[in-house]
């Protein structure tokens, strides 16, 4: 950030008493004013139908490019210490984690099962041919198979 | 600048002192705000459990969500985002005032962040009284009729769970604005220390930044 600001030096001098980062009040205001031109731009997005999938992605990309200028500038991570950008980003980082992997799981369940029916897991000889099956097995894997689609949409 | 940040010095939070264990001031105050860092990313994983439940849900019933969102109202959200974001620029300035020593000024942003929170809130209770009296409630007491596709209610079992924790931390988020607006009128802040107010600024600037998410995520795309 280029901006004078005479408390810049005396910041983070382990001096006797703490002397504020103050950031110039113009900076306030832009974020603010980007941060009404950004809720209209997503408001009017939402009018526009572009398909479900583009349409969400532009109001995440939106609603993110809020978030920045929040945590940057209203929040002062901006002109902070790089490790509380460290913190917070880690907490995103790990979110994205937990939501991406549980939606590998949850939109891909009962997909695998008609394959199973067909040829059901040899736990004995996995690499068994699938004509090799005892006739028993397809009968046996069809009721688990059904329980789990059921139970993927309560 | 440098006799504005004396005369802080001398007359500004007459009770403040370090604490024995921190080097400096500068320590102190670095070490509450990695604290309050340290809770916002609790606060958003704990949000990320209910933005996780949405996008499994809007996986699952996609046509029930994208039905079920045309009953919100955006422009009610769109006015809620900007009470939002204007008492966020407030709540700024007034940590710019607090850090600056103007007592005046800090006390006349926190009033004025207050009363955009309640803004939201006053928006809010129109919304779920509408929603109330048309059946549109979570579970069991769904009683809309009407609807094309299935799974309408769970749309509406998540609005009102996110919305409503939201809505619980703008409460309590006007509780810390109180707080601390009468400690500023009181004359604890300063130059020298003005934690508390930046503390609930960042708070309150997490419940703007989850609703920014909310906003487009339930009335914009469902």
């Amino acid at each position: 950030m280029a901006h004078a600001d005479p408390h810049d030096h005396g910041h983070h001098s382990h001096g006797p008493d703490h002397v504020p980062h103050v950031t110039p009040l113009p900076i306030y205001l832009k974020t603010f004013a980007t941060l009404v031109v950004l809720t209209v731009i997503t408001v009017g997005a939402s009018y526009i139908n572009l398909g479900t999938s583009v349409n969400l992605a532009l109001a995440l990309i939106i609603a993110t490019t809020k978030a920045c200028v929040v945590a940057a500038f209203f929040m002062h991570l901006a002109s902070d210490h790089k490790f509380h950008t460290a913190v917070f980003a880690s907490s995103i980082v790990f979110l994205g984690i937990f939501v991406a992997f549980t939606m590998f799981d949850t939109s891909a369940r009962g997909q695998f099962d008609a394959q199973k029916k067909n040829r059901p897991a040899q736990m004995t000889d996995p690499f068994a041919k699938a004509t090799a099956a005892p006739s028993a097995a397809p009968a046996a894997a069809a009721a688990p198979a059904g329980a789990t689609k059921a139970g993927a949409k309560p | 600048m440098m006799s504005a940040s004396t005369e802080a010095h001398e007359k500004g939070s007459p009770d403040f002192v370090v604490a024995h264990h921190f080097d400096s001031a500068d320590t102190q105050f670095d070490a509450g705000r990695l604290g309050i860092w340290l809770f916002l990313v609790t606060e958003v994983l704990f949000f990320g459990g209910l933005f996780c439940a949405f996008f499994i849900y809007r996986n699952w019933y996609f046509d029930s969500f994208v039905e079920a969102h045309h009953h919100l109202d955006k422009q009610m959200g769109a006015l809620n985002t900007v009470f939002l974001i204007t008492s966020s620029l407030t709540m700024a300035l007034a940590v710019r005032a607090a850090q600056r020593t103007k007592r005046s000024e800090t006390v006349n942003m926190l009033f004025v962040t207050f009363l955009l929170a309640g803004c939201f809130l006053v928006v809010k209770y129109f919304e779920y009284t509408h929603k109330i009296h048309d059946g549109l409630l979570p579970g069991a007491m769904f009683s809309a009729q009407g609807f094309a596709t299935q799974h309408a209610g769970v749309f509406f079992a998540i609005y009102f769970v996110m919305t409503g924790i939201h809505g619980l931390h703008v409460v309590i988020g006007m509780g810390l604005i109180l707080w601390i607006l009468i400690r500023a009128h009181r004359g604890d802040f300063s130059s020298r220390y003005y934690a508390p107010v930046e503390g609930v600024g960042l708070y309150w600037h997490l419940v703007d930044l989850i609703w920014i998410y909310l906003f487009p995520l339930l009335y914009l795309v469902g």
